[in-house]
């Protein structure tokens, strides 16, 4: 399973690119490609919306939130969940993992503004291989860390995936070509990840006179 | 003949009411304006005093890098005061022609609180310490020696601020790191929207949590050669 949000939609448009680009525009261009790339690849996808509007979380008439996006991401228990951004500065593809400290287990109850602190390292990993994969597509990478609602709330390796024009053109960024080159490299580097990615251990691990948990269950013999 | 002056100068008296209310309202319309354009522009006066060298982190866009830059500046004595000072410096140096990282010229900020951490929340644990409720028999509460600010911005520099994961993390992180390099005991930053908390800077960087002075965010590194 991979989370795709699309940042962004309805009334909040995002970022203004150029006079005819907005950065709600191009983020959804951009999952639906990807989306389409990780299907025929075997993967499962959640997008947090498929249109303009986000998707409705319930029947009340309410907009998505940022914390309704977490949650649906948190929900899948993905191998990754990546935040599609966009912007008009620099060129190629900026990759952003969280700067909370890692922790280095996961915690017995989970706070909710820093739960992406137990995945840090995963997500470091998978933004190395991320930048490594778009490199070899010969686009320009950039990568760092930032508070970006709502990442530092993801139970899952995470990462702001910026997309910046190919060139000093701001409209360049909605070349179906590029963004094409671009969807290709993370989704064929989403391939191997599925094969590394391990999710952090418990902070208490089982003790033998209890009943173990499903996946320590698993590994006995 | 006399009731057709006594019609001319009723009518004249008319006109000349409305021409006076028009321009009174007018006016007042103008008055408001300036009152309100002084309100956003005028920067916080610096003591008479001699000018000290300040040290500001300026943000470049290009390079995704903060450099220390020092510039001579009277500042306040008080420290609320020095920190807003510091901040207004900043943000006007962003608005100057060929800034590396171009904002609006507005006031940034309305008000700085300075508020002491408590002893058992070192910045460098989490980013997302809340204040925790002192013991309420001891008198004096244990403090790190450390200081919370609390940087309330104005709506109006929110609003016209570029939106981007870049731009507005650089922002924040150049107004921390700046606050720190001039006055060490700031290890914590925090910031409001006209008094509120607010999710976003615009659109993207986390204006909920708390800053720390030592966050390394946005060490980049751009990996076209690490193939």
């Amino acid at each position: 399973m991979v989370v795709l949000d699309p940042a962004h939609g309805g009334l909040d448009s995002g970022s203004r690119i150029s006079e005819s680009t907005l950065e709600k525009n191009v983020t959804l261009a951009l999952a639906f490609k990807l989306r389409s790339l990780l299907v025929a690849r075997g993967f499962a996808v959640t997008m947090t919306r498929d249109a303009d509007v986000p998707t409705q979380p319930d029947a009340s008439g309410s907009t998505l939130t940022l914390d309704d996006r977490a949650g649906i991401a948190n929900h899948a228990h993905a191998v990754a969940c990546l935040l599609l951004h966009a912007t008009a500065a620099g060129t190629g593809v900026h990759l952003y993992k969280s700067d909370l400290a890692p922790a280095p287990t996961l915690p017995s109850v989970v706070p909710w503004l820093t739960a992406q602190s137990a995945w840090i390292d995963q997500s470091s990993a998978l933004q190395q291989q991320l930048a490594n994969a778009l490199s070899r597509a010969s686009v320009p990478t950039i990568i760092s860390s930032a508070s970006v609602r709502p990442e530092d709330s993801l139970s899952c390796p995470a990462l702001v995936v910026e997309l910046a024009p190919t060139n000093s053109d701001p409209d360049s960024i909605n070349n179906a070509d590029y963004q094409q080159n671009v969807a290709q490299a993370i989704a064929s580097s989403l391939v191997f990840w599925r094969n590394q990615v391990q999710p952090p251990q418990p902070s208490h691990p089982p003790s033998p006179t209890h009943p173990a948990p499903p996946t320590a269950r698993k590994r006995t013999p | 003949m006399n009731q057709r002056r006594q019609r001319i100068v009723f009518w004249c008296m008319i006109a000349c009411i409305l021409a006076m209310a028009v321009f009174l309202a007018m006016q007042r319309k103008r008055g408001r304006e300036r009152v309100q354009a002084l309100g956003n522009t005028t920067l916080l006066d610096a003591p008479p005093g001699n000018a000290t060298p300040i040290t500001l982190e300026l943000a470049n866009d290009a390079t995704g890098t903060l450099t220390p830059t020092t510039r001579d500046v009277a500042l306040p004595d008080a420290p609320n005061a020095r920190a807003r000072t510091l901040i207004d410096h900043l943000i006007a140096e962003y608005s100057q022609p060929g800034s590396a990282h171009p904002l609006s010229p507005t006031t940034p900020v309305a008000e700085v609180f300075l508020l002491p951490l408590p002893a058992d929340s070192p910045s460098s644990r989490s980013s997302r310490t809340i204040f925790r409720a002192t013991d309420p028999t001891t008198s004096i509460p244990d403090t790190s020696g450390g200081e919370l600010a609390v940087v309330d911005l104005r709506s109006a520099f929110a609003s016209e601020h570029p939106s981007g994961v870049e731009v507005e993390s650089l922002t924040l992180l150049s107004i921390v790191k700046t606050l720190h390099a001039n006055l060490p005991q700031i290890e914590q930053v925090r910031f409001l929207v006209d008094g509120q908390p607010r999710e976003t800077l615009a659109g993207h960087a986390d204006l909920l949590k708390a800053y720390t002075a030592s966050s390394n965010a946005h060490t980049e590194t751009d990996s076209d050669t690490n193939p």
